[in-house]
């Protein structure tokens, strides 16, 4: 009997300390979910994570989740009347439309996101049908995705290229010797030849003369060619309108001597351009996306909640990972969420009305529904965007400039350069 | 002028990794008969070497070109041992496998690097060469096309002046007198996958410096190094290094003076052009049956 006592308790220690074991190992896997009692609200992001959009997906993914584990962390967020912790769902399409849809459908029908975050372009193009039709509340990076029957397609933080009057502009106002520009950027419809036609408006406003527009595709191995060709006409101004290869362009200029102004979209790893050239030469190149732990972006206006924790905790975990997009997901995830709130649900038609209905913070300030005028819907957030210029081999905020106000003045200049460009526009 | 000269300095530089990328091709096809689609991957994960150890641990440039050619030269070694071999007569077999191995090369480069950015790596000799105030070489360039040329000439010393060169030169021709001659065609075989892939590895370690690193830059490498060597002879290792001084020129020029996807679209025509009016390319013989 003491025996089988002694075995009976041996198998009860035993299970119990299995199941001790179980519980703390899903606990540490899950951390915030474990022992949440809210419910759980799941946001999509179908998004590139491999290939050579990467860069402008995943550390958006890691951004995001430093927000949800944010939130979690504080117990979570109320939302009419039921407390909710967010879950981030991820789908890599690589930048492949099939991909993409079978990746929306999955966020969407599986993981019964309520919203889903994209880069934009022809994956959202390939989505949008079904998106649409079950009204899934989609957002993009590209504005120039909206059609007139996208309703629920928006765009409410980067409303690629239109911010980029802003470092025209600045760079016309501090610089007025610069009196030409060459542009050089990708040749595709997404990204490139959308950038270059704003680009173009915004020297035509500016006073400044194009001598150049170079257009190279994506299998391009050597920039030397591409760099000769664009010195041999001496601007005052080099423009890289969206290349995804900044990096090499970069070194290239300065291999070949370039002393002139350099304007750019993005700056993705600028450390590494210096490291490839020299601090003294990336110094003074002007763009559009800052670092979080600029002190202008405490800034009055300025909605991301503690900016410098923010890139703190994700440089802390994700190094070498920062790009234009690490906060632009999030900023997007925290805008969700505010609308959300004040619609007191969920749903993409009370979340929508909220939207449109009050005023909306953007997340540098200011902040109004703009589009119908290019795409056909006002489903495109503007606002303040930033000037930045690198200045002692850091990224710094010059000043926030009003897209919408330039827009307002110049709409039919960038029309023109859309149209010579073959985009669309309504 | 000026812009003339510079262009001609930067097609001859660039003609120095084509050359590099393309011989390795011509030599494992013409001995081997083999169109190896892997030979893409081979300069990327010489490339991926030279990131791994220069960029993130520190390994001086120099020992990690030498690293770089050894371990591309054993994965060749590897891919004709356990696929070419097995495949031996069955060019569609072996094609076939040189896709997988593509695929498998890509997959181990993401496992290795990680997704997101393409790599760079800082490049080990700083500094341009400045001469007559306007034209521009940057040291790490000079240094690239120095190595590369020695390399080539190295090759064709071995090609024409040893007796395994001799040995690999007759296989290439006819695999079937070769053996006659008591000429081993399996050992020549892999002595030629080696030679190619330490060529393909060395063209990854020195470009791995200038260009972005990334699983699917072999793509761009194969395409050319494909143009290259339909425009030289399929099979002639002179023509592939003619074809790739003319190519590089051209499509320098055409770049400099119109864009890259003009010169792009031309080179492919050119090879269309040459595939139907002199299919055995500039340098190639037709082989009577």
């Amino acid at each position: 009997m003491v025996s089988k006592l002694k075995r009976s308790d041996r198998r009860q220690f035993l299970k119990r300390a299995a199941t001790g074991a179980g519980a703390v190992t899903t606990a540490s896997l899950f951390p915030h979910v474990a022992f949440s009692a809210n419910k759980t609200l799941t946001v999509g992001m179908n998004i590139p994570m491999t290939g050579d959009y990467a860069p402008w997906g995943l550390p958006g993914l890691y951004g995001c989740e430093i927000i949800a584990n944010n939130i979690n962390a504080a117990g979570g967020i109320e939302i009419g009347g039921e407390t909710y912790d967010i879950n981030v769902a991820s789908y890599d399409h690589g930048y492949d439309t099939e991909k993409a849809i079978q990746g929306f459908k999955k966020l969407a029908l599986e993981d019964e996101a309520k919203m889903v975050m994209m880069l934009g372009g022809s994956t959202v193009a390939a989505c949008l049908p079904w998106a649409m039709r079950r009204k899934v509340l989609t957002t993009t990076l590209l504005p120039s995705d909206i059609t007139p029957d996208s309703e629920y397609l928006i765009a409410t933080c980067e409303s690629h290229p239109l911010y980029n009057v802003t470092g025209v502009e600045w760079m016309a106002k501090t610089f007025p010797d610069v009196k030409t520009a060459a542009i050089v950027t990708n040749n595709d419809a997404e990204y490139g030849l959308q950038s270059a036609a704003t680009y173009k408006a915004a020297f035509e406003v500016a006073g400044i003369e194009v001598v150049d527009t170079n257009l190279h595709g994506f299998d391009v191995t050597d920039f030397a060619p591409i760099v000769s060709s664009i010195l041999a006409k001496n601007p005052d101004c080099v423009c890289m309108a969206t290349s995804f290869y900044v990096t090499p362009i970069m070194e290239q200029l300065f291999h070949q001597g370039y002393q002139g102004k350099i304007i750019s979209c993005t700056l993705d790893y600028y450390q590494e351009i210096i490291a490839k050239t020299s601090e003294e030469f990336v110094n003074g190149t002007i763009y559009q996306f800052p670092d979080f732990d600029d002190p202008a972006l405490t800034e009055e206006g300025v909605t991301f909640p503690d900016p410098a924790g923010f890139d703190a905790a994700f440089r802390k975990d994700h190094p070498n990972d920062w790009s234009a997009v690490a906060w632009e997901y999030p900023a997007i995830l925290l805008n969700w969420i505010e609308n959300a709130k004040a619609a007191g649900s969920v749903e993409t038609e009370d979340v929508m009305a909220a939207m449109k209905g009050n005023q909306q913070q953007f997340v540098f300030g200011g902040g109004n529904w703009w589009g119908s005028q290019l795409w056909g819907l006002d489903n495109a957030l503007i606002g303040r965007w930033p000037v930045v210029v690198i200045e002692n081999g850091r990224a710094r905020i010059q000043e926030y400039g009003d897209v919408a106000a330039w827009l307002a003045a110049n709409k039919d200049v960038l029309v023109k350069h859309m149209q010579e460009l073959g985009l669309r526009t309504v | 002028m000026e812009l003339l000269i510079q262009s001609i300095v930067n097609g001859f530089i660039q003609s120095g990794f084509y050359a590099l990328a393309a011989v390795g091709l011509v030599l494992i096809f013409g001995v081997m008969g083999v169109v190896n689609f892997a030979h893409g991957e081979l300069v990327m994960v010489g490339a991926y070497t030279v990131w791994l150890l220069h960029a993130q641990y520190g390994v001086p440039f120099l020992p990690t070109i030498l690293i770089a050619i050894l371990l591309v030269t054993a994965i060749g070694a590897l891919m004709e041992q356990f696929l070419f071999r097995p495949m031996r007569g069955d060019p569609l077999g072996g094609l076939i496998c040189s896709i997988g191995v593509l695929f498998i090369l890509q997959v181990v480069a993401t496992v290795v690097g990680g997704d997101g950015p393409s790599k760079q790596v800082p490049p080990p000799y700083e500094g341009t060469l400045v001469l007559w105030d306007f034209l521009r070489v940057p040291y790490q360039r000079l240094f690239a096309i120095g190595v590369a040329i020695a390399a080539l000439g190295l090759l064709w010393y071995f090609l024409t002046r040893t007796r395994l060169g001799w040995a690999l030169r007759a296989v290439s021709q006819d695999r079937e007198a070769a053996s006659l001659q008591g000429i081993n065609s399996n050992r020549i075989s892999m002595i030629a996958i080696c030679v190619g892939a330490a060529m393909a590895g060395l063209a990854g370690a020195l470009m791995a410096p200038l260009t972005n690193i990334n699983p699917h830059m072999g793509h761009n490498v194969i395409i050319t190094a494909f143009i290259v060597t339909i425009v030289g002879g399929v099979g002639s290792l002179s023509g592939a290094v003619i074809a790739s001084v003319l190519y590089a020129l051209f499509h320098t020029f055409v770049t400099t003076y119109f864009n890259g996807t003009v010169a792009t679209i031309s080179g492919l025509l050119i090879m269309v052009l040459v595939l139907i009016i002199r299919p055995t390319g500039i340098m190639g013989h037709r082989v009577s049956e």
